[in-house]
């Protein structure tokens, strides 16, 4: 039962791990959301695996609201966002395909380098699974950094949000249900706030581009 | 808290008073005469007290202390009066009870112009911070009020902010005294690393513990520090501006006090927390105080703004001060505790003498300007004729500063030749030149302040008046001449009875760390003072006594000669001009000569100015204008180069922040990786 388990759990990792990978490969900014919707779920999956294998009731109740905020309300904010200021197409980065792909194996090939191989003292069984997720963490870091869409930033900001959620549960460093719920509201309001100012700068400058809105405000 | 009536009770209640003076001041600052009037009188009651408690220490040699613990463990509002501390306290009171008193009447003529609550807050918060800056007991208490008393000069300075030049001397001195605070912080830092507390005692008692590298560092630290605010050069350059731009007994305060809480300082740091120390901190300070004294010096003979002028002269006198306190601490690295003691009796002699002459000076200064309504040397002349009393006390100050005998600069002076010939009996060639050197300097200081003090008295009160501004000129109120008078009366007496004063001094230096009690304090009375085994003894009452009666002889032998001839009154030959104030000769003239011999230093610039009676033909003259100015050699091969570099780094860290949020992530993934390559290097 066990074996199966950290099984399931490797397979899920691999999911996400691919799903941040494919993020930076999409060009459309609702494949972006739709992306971060399977991640999300994904992560729910995570935390269903997590609560059986723990027999914890509680737990379900946060695994409920995570999904409605991360699978539900968020993507449809995201979904509004896009259709109101007609932002399908508006993705841009700093470095072209190849170049970012290039980056991406070398991140991955970092998360499992002798770097991190001391945080297998967490974790005695499924290492491979715990450098899925920090391998998720960078890339998702990288994300924000490449992108120059602000709705792309966020998505990359909540997607780091789900791969630490995702290592926090792999590394057995869950915290209490009252805790999780707590962060699952902070995101909630974080991605609130986020669109609605979103929607307001490109309301001022007519673009989402950072590198553009710099330049309007000198 | 000490019980009341107790010493320990009167350390904290004297800056106590001054804080409540600030306060009803600001309170009544809607009423200019009530808030004068209360600034004023806070600050005389203070001064007074402080007068007779530092007395009382110095008298009895008790100590005063008391310590207040704070929520933070390496914060304690610790105060503690030695002798040392209360000679200090002794010297602020005096001058602030003088300025005081002079300021009352003084400060009428900013009624309706400027706040003048606002000039008693700022007023009594730095003397509050003068006075704590000499007790303080702890560093980081020390730094506070440090800061307290910077900040409230600071405020002094742009006081008359209608001026811009006051405004521009204001930021120079802000930057230049923050930057010293930054050295001091990071002086205090450093002690505390390696003895574990910010606490003055338990940094002495650990001293011994501190390794040499640490304890050299400090030194150049606490020198560039305190340096700045004593006003040494190289970092005098807020000093000449922002003197003159503060009102005239502030001046005096900021040039006879404010600046020796930094040799304050180092005489603690080196001589009691620190002590001993090695040789070359010693002949470090030598060389500095000469260089200052004789650049001081100089530039004050090329200067023509009567405050800029006088605050030249602080730096050539903290710079006569420095050659007392290098040769003492150059001594004590010997062994030789009486020549050290002799050292250090010179440089507290000449703190307290120049405190008193400069105090004087700048408020005679002060009443010239109130009354003629300009800086400008070459605006003055004749004043004599419309100020007779002021510009008598004004040429004692003139006598005082020029180490004339039998005045109080003449005694300090000759204590400080006296250790730098004891330097030049030494055996090491290179210490010999060192003080060879200095007391070369020391000497051609001398000659040349009497030269600038001739040019300054002969120009603002001798002669013809130059302006209108001169004729309509008259005596301050009493208060004012009263001030005065008391500060010409102390340069004769600390001049006169200078074997009293030396024996007390001598207590204070033997109090120090450095000295342990050792000590020997050179024999002395009211009659006389030997020095070195012998080797120099001096009189002052005899000097005194063969100078008055040599002048009485003269007087009387002129007037009986010239009584029995008949005087003729006529007309000066004018070569068939009328006399007029252009056929005086100027400051710039005056000065010219002198300038011209040391121009490889002063590097002067001179612009000439002519307008012709006829202009296509250019051979008559009319008027012809000289302007003599030195060039900035601290700016332009120092700080500018400085500013510039700090500039262009400053542009290179402006780049990071480029406004990015891609780029802000991406120095955060750096750093991230950063720390990880440097968590697992330091695991191999």
């Amino acid at each position: 039962m066990a074996g199966q388990y950290f099984e399931y759990q490797f397979f899920i990792e691999m999911l996400i791990l691919t799903s941040s990978i494919f993020m930076h490969l999409v060009r459309k900014n609702s494949s972006i959301v739709v992306l971060y919707m399977v991640q999300s779920f994904l992560v729910v999956l995570l935390l269903v695996l997590s609560s059986i294998h723990r027999l914890s009731a509680a737990l379900l109740a946060v695994i409920v609201l995570t999904f409605l905020v991360k699978v539900v309300i968020a993507p449809v904010f995201f979904f509004g966002l896009i259709k109101k200021n007609r932002l399908k197409f508006s993705v841009s980065t700093y470095l072209n395909v190849p170049v970012t792909l290039v980056v991406l194996t070398a991140l991955v090939a970092v998360a499992h380098s002798h770097f991190f191989t001391s945080f297998t003292a967490i974790i005695t069984r499924g290492p491979d699974t715990l450098f899925l997720c920090i391998a998720s963490i960078l890339i998702s870091f990288f994300l924000i950094i490449n992108r120059k869409g602000a709705l792309s930033q966020m998505i990359g900001v909540l997607s780091l949000e789900n791969s630490i959620v995702a290592f926090a549960s792999m590394a057995g460093l869950e915290q209490t249900p009252g805790l999780q719920l707590g962060i699952v509201f902070d995101i909630l309001v974080w991605t609130v706030i986020a669109v609605v100012f979103v929607s307001m700068i490109y309301r001022q400058y007519g673009s989402l581009d950072v590198t553009a809105m710099r330049h309007l405000k000198e | 808290m000490p019980a009341l009536g107790t010493i320990d009770f009167w350390v904290f209640i004297i800056p106590a008073w001054f804080i409540a003076g600030a306060v009803v001041s600001l309170l009544l600052t809607r009423y200019d005469h009530a808030a004068n009037l209360a600034g004023g009188l806070f600050a005389i009651t203070g001064a007074a007290a402080g007068i007779l408690f530092a007395v009382s220490i110095l008298m009895s040699g008790t100590i005063a202390s008391i310590s207040m613990p704070t929520s933070f463990p390496w914060l304690s509002v610790s105060f503690r009066v030695d002798s040392l501390s209360a000679f200090f306290v002794l010297i602020i009171s005096l001058l602030v009870l003088l300025c005081s008193v002079y300021a009352l009447p003084y400060v009428k003529h900013y009624y309706g112009k400027y706040n003048i609550g606002l000039l008693g807050f700022m007023y009594n918060i730095f003397i509050a911070g003068m006075i704590m800056v000499v007790t303080a007991d702890n560093g980081i208490f020390f730094l506070i009020v440090w800061e307290i008393m910077s900040l409230a000069s600071y405020f002094l300075v742009i006081f008359e902010r209608d001026n811009p030049e006051h405004i521009r001397a204001g930021s120079v001195y802000f930057i230049m005294t923050h930057t010293g605070t930054a050295f001091i912080l990071l002086a205090f830092l450093l002690l505390y690393r390696t003895t574990g507390s910010f606490d003055f005692a338990v940094i002495k008692n650990s001293a011994s513990a501190i390794p040499p590298l640490v304890k050299n560092t400090v030194f150049l630290l606490a020198l560039v520090g305190f340096g700045t605010k004593a006003g040494i050069i190289p970092f005098h350059t807020w000093l000449p501006s922002a003197h003159p731009s503060a009102p005239s007994h502030v001046s005096a305060l900021m040039s006879g006090v404010m600046i020796k809480t930094g040799v304050f300082m180092l005489m603690r740091l080196f001589l009691d927390i620190m002590a001993p120390s090695p040789g070359w901190w010693g002949l470090v300070i030598v060389a500095l105080g000469a260089v200052s004294a004789l650049l001081g010096v100089l530039y004050a003979l090329s200067e023509h703004d009567i405050k800029k002028l006088l605050a030249y002269h602080s730096i050539e006198n903290i710079g006569i001060i420095f050659l007392g306190l290098g040769s003492a601490l150059f001594f004590l690295s010997i062994g030789d505790e009486a020549v050290a003691a002799l050292c250090l009796v010179a440089a507290l002699y000449h703190t307290f003498n120049h405190a008193v002459f400069k105090g004087l000076l700048f408020l005679g200064a002060g009443t010239v300007i109130s009354e003629t309504h300009t800086r400008s040397l070459e605006e003055y002349g004749g004043l004599i004729k419309y100020m007779p009393q002021t510009a008598f006390l004004f040429l004692t100050g003139s006598l005082a500063i020029s180490a004339m005998p039998p005045l109080n600069g003449f005694i300090s002076e000759w204590l400080t030749f006296q250790a730098l010939f004891s330097g030049i009996q030494l055996r090491s060639a290179f210490v010999r030149g060192v003080f060879t050197l200095a007391a070369g300097s020391l000497a051609l200081t001398g000659g040349l302040a009497a030269a600038c003090f001739v040019k300054v008295f002969g120009t603002t009160f001798l002669a013809r008046p130059r302006s209108h501004a001169v004729s309509h000129a008259s005596e301050p109120k009493l208060s004012m001449r009263a001030a005065m008078a008391v500060l010409a009366l102390l340069t004769v007496l600390l001049g006169l009875f200078a074997g009293p004063v030396v024996s007390i001094l001598s207590k204070v230096a033997a109090e120090l760390g450095g000295f342990a009690g050792r000590a020997l304090a050179p024999p002395a009375d009211v009659w006389s003072l030997g020095l070195r085994d012998g080797f120099a003894n001096i009189s002052m009452p005899v000097v005194f006594a063969l100078l008055t009666g040599g002048t009485a002889v003269v007087f009387f032998a002129v007037r009986a000669v010239f009584q029995k001839g008949r005087t003729v009154t006529c007309r000066t030959w004018d070569c068939g001009a009328d006399l007029s104030p252009r056929m005086e000769i100027t400051a710039t003239g005056f000065s010219r000569s002198i300038i011209m011999i040391f121009k490889g230093i002063l590097k002067p610039t001179q612009q000439t100015d002519t307008e012709y009676n006829d202009a296509s033909m250019r051979y008559f003259p009319k008027t012809s204008v000289v302007t003599l100015k030195n060039a900035n050699i601290y700016e332009t091969y120092f700080y500018r180069p400085l500013v510039n570099t700090i500039t262009r780094i400053s542009g290179y860290f402006k780049k990071i922040q480029s406004g990015s949020i891609n780029a802000y992530v991406l120095y955060i993934f750096l750093t991230l990786i950063g720390l990880l390559v440097v968590y697992v290097m330091r695991g191999m």
